[in-house]
């Protein structure tokens, strides 16, 4: 029952929401769509949580989309035990530079009196769902050791099943406890992203980067 | 040659009186929202003086503006690569501590205070955290007239010599009052990763995409004036939009419409597009004159050819050629870019001022060499600061304007005094009578249509299907934390 909710339930209703709720967000008032950075009225703990954060949590992701969509090239990949070695180590590391910026992220809303008015609820959900599911995939990384090597044999092809519309829970429904709720906090956080801040990574500046620098925009197309 | 027109705003500082009166009319219009308290669009500062935000010329500091990178020109701060590495934390932001806290007065407990000995005092509160603040740490002109403070006016980094300030025999103030000035060359435009801020094509009024923006930062330091500001409810950034509703349909901005001192002209410039990136590509002394030769000549037959070309209306090119900012910044040269050595082009432009005019306390029996008005040598406001201020440390720009402003006082002086005139202060000052009664004629009595040239755009025939979607103004939709 557990399983069917977090492992069936769950990422289809997450994929739902993105899918359907984004685009009307994108559509019908995207004066909500920003970062809502709060660096202006406070910066010195900003500085110390936001980098670690990003700098700890991106390469993460990238190596969970990427495992994901190529997982015969990392099996092979991983398939030295130098290289398993070093790459646990990176991600660890990494996971809990995120952790320790996520962390202080969370006091940081706490303690400042700058930030009350511009804290919401939706903040303190994002900010929970982030801290819990880094401190989940630090719990993961160190109990559950090689998970870069399993996770290629497990969550990737139940992943794999999901978005085909097969779903095959078999896969990951005998794994332990802190795996599903790292699972299910991931589907949490993809179903809460398109009604929170957190569409601001949505965004890829493709268009700053091929563009001249000066942008002009002129009523009519006559130039 | 691509002929582009830009709407201009011009500042006579002579007669600014620093009252704040266009600062709070734009206040009233524009930034009276939560998020936006803090914002002052239009702003005047009291120079010498830090200036709003505090010490917003230090660029070394908030590394605003561009810089010449051998043959090209770079954002002073950051390239496309360093940008997108600093998204998540931007180095050079101003913080609220640049500008002040904004607060309001807890006027309720005027009428609802319990009975007590004391008068009930209506206390300052913070209007971002609502705490009671103790003391009141700043404000937009916390330096109002403190010309000869060493706690702000010393600070000023136009301020070479501050011995200048210490004396009363020697000390000088003038207002400063500024705007977004609408750059041809935008640091703001060019650093937004979003691609949120861009510069209209007809009139060049330089604007926030509100659902673009997603609230990055680099805008708010890349502006070497600080005239981009952040929303802190909104988590997006505003500035200066130029009044577009009203100047659209020919009318006049709220700052310039209710200035008291009528300092300030509106008018159409025509420039060459093309040669804005070598212009600003010039030595810092070479500035203005670049700025100068960006400008085109309105009544030149090739320039309206051209610009007709580019879809610049007829009505504009005769609103172009009555433009009084043309004959104030290219005609007769009065007229000076704000810091052009951050070369954005700035497209406002001052006169600078001869205020207060007197000599220093040791020369005033010289004064008597032009009757009450002193000769330039001896003027009290140091020329290397207004060089400072508005030619790139040239000298010589900020004396030819000077030179033109006294003869044009000594020329109507002695006019209306019935004294014998001196046509040789003014050739010397390369006016003849006739620049010099229409000057004249500007700065002082010049009502509302000449001041204020500016052609309707006429958008009701622009693509009217379109134009009717886009009528009216003000944010319908809700922000996150709503607001008013």
């Amino acid at each position: 029952m557990l399983n069917d909710l977090i492992f069936i339930a769950l990422p289809y209703a997450a994929i739902a929401l993105v899918l359907l709720v984004t685009p009307y967000r994108f559509l019908s008032n995207r004066l909500t769509w920003s970062a809502y950075s709060t660096q202006f009225l406070e910066r010195k703990i900003l500085y110390w949580g936001i980098n670690p954060w990003h700098y700890g949590i991106l390469p993460i992701l990238l190596a969970h989309v990427l495992g994901f969509a190529f997982p015969g090239f990392f099996k092979g990949f991983l398939g030295n035990q130098q290289t398993l070695f070093a790459t646990e180590s990176v991600l660890f590391g990494l996971g809990a530079f995120a952790l320790f910026g996520v962390l202080l992220l969370l006091l940081r809303r706490v303690n400042s009196g700058m930030l009350k008015r511009v804290t919401f609820s939706s903040d303190w959900l994002v900010l929970y769902l982030l801290a819990f599911q880094a401190g989940t995939g630090i719990y993961i990384g160190y109990f559950m050791r090689w998970g870069s090597q399993w996770y290629l044999h497990t969550a990737v092809p139940y992943l794999w099943s999901i978005v085909s519309f097969r779903p095959q829970i078999e896969y990951v429904a005998d794994l332990p406890l802190a795996f599903k709720l790292h699972v299910a906090c991931a589907f949490l956080i993809v179903a809460v992203l398109p009604f929170t801040k957190l569409v601001h990574m949505l965004y890829l500046p493709v268009d700053f980067l091929k563009d001249p620098p000066l942008l002009y925009r002129w009523r009519s197309n006559k130039q | 040659m691509d002929v582009r027109a830009q709407i201009v705003m011009v500042f006579n500082l002579d007669k600014c009186i620093g009252c704040h009166t266009c600062s709070i009319s734009c206040k009233n219009i524009w930034t009276d929202r939560k998020g936006a308290e803090y914002m002052w669009w239009n702003n005047v500062e009291t120079k010498p003086g830090v200036g709003y935000p505090r010490q917003w010329e230090d660029q070394e500091r908030f590394k605003g503006g561009w810089v010449v990178d051998g043959k090209k020109l770079k954002l002073k701060a950051m390239g496309k690569g360093p940008t997108l590495a600093n998204m998540f934390f931007q180095p050079n932001m101003p913080k609220i501590e640049d500008y002040y806290e904004p607060f309001d007065f807890d006027y309720g407990n005027l009428a609802g205070a319990k009975e007590s000995k004391d008068q009930p005092v209506a206390e300052a509160f913070s209007q971002i955290s609502g705490k009671k603040i103790e003391e009141i740490q700043g404000g937009p002109n916390w330096d109002d007239d403190l010309s000869g403070s060493q706690v702000y006016a010393a600070k000023d980094l136009n301020l070479k010599d501050k011995k200048v300030i210490e004396s009363y025999d020697s000390m000088f103030m003038q207002y400063l009052p500024r705007i977004c000035n609408h750059c041809l060359n935008p640091a703001c435009v060019a650093s937004c990763p979003s691609r949120a801020l861009y510069k209209r094509g007809e009139d060049g009024i330089v604007l926030v995409d509100q659902e673009v923006c997603k609230g990055w930062r680099f805008c708010t330091s890349a502006c070497p004036y600080k005239k981009v500001y952040f929303n802190w409810n909104t988590g997006k950034a505003e500035k200066c939009i130029f009044c577009y509703p009203r100047v659209e349909t020919g009318q006049c901005n709220a700052c310039a419409h209710s200035c008291v001192g009528r300092i300030r002209y509106v008018g159409v410039l025509l420039y060459d597009a093309d040669a804005v990136e070598a212009a600003a590509l010039k030595g810092d002394a070479e500035l203005v004159e670049a700025h100068r030769d960006v400008i085109l000549d309105p009544r030149d037959p090739e320039v309206c050819r051209k610009a007709k070309e580019n879809g610049i209306s007829d009505q504009w090119l005769d609103a172009a050629a009555a433009s009084p900012v043309y004959a104030l910044v290219k005609e007769y040269r009065v007229a000076l870019p704000l810091h052009p050595e951050f070369r954005t082009l700035p497209m406002a432009y001052y006169i600078p001022s001869l205020s207060p005019v007197l000599s220093t306390w040791g020369d005033t029996h010289k004064l008597l060499e032009h009757g009450m008005i002193p000769a330039l040598e001896t003027l009290r406001v140091p020329i290397g600061y207004l060089a400072s201020l508005l030619s790139g440390g040239n000298h010589a720009v900020i004396e030819e304007a000077l030179k033109k402003l006294i003869a044009i006082r000594v020329q109507m002086r002695s006019e209306n005094l019935g004294l014998p005139a001196d046509p040789q202060l003014l050739a010397d000052a390369g006016l003849d009578e006739a620049a010099a009664k229409r000057l004249y004629r500007l700065f002082t009595v010049a009502g509302y249509n000449e001041r204020n040239v500016i052609p309707p755009q006429q958008r009701e025939e622009n693509d009217p299907e379109k134009r009717r979607q886009e009528g009216g103004f003000g944010i319908l939709k809700k922000t996150r934390g709503g607001g008013k």
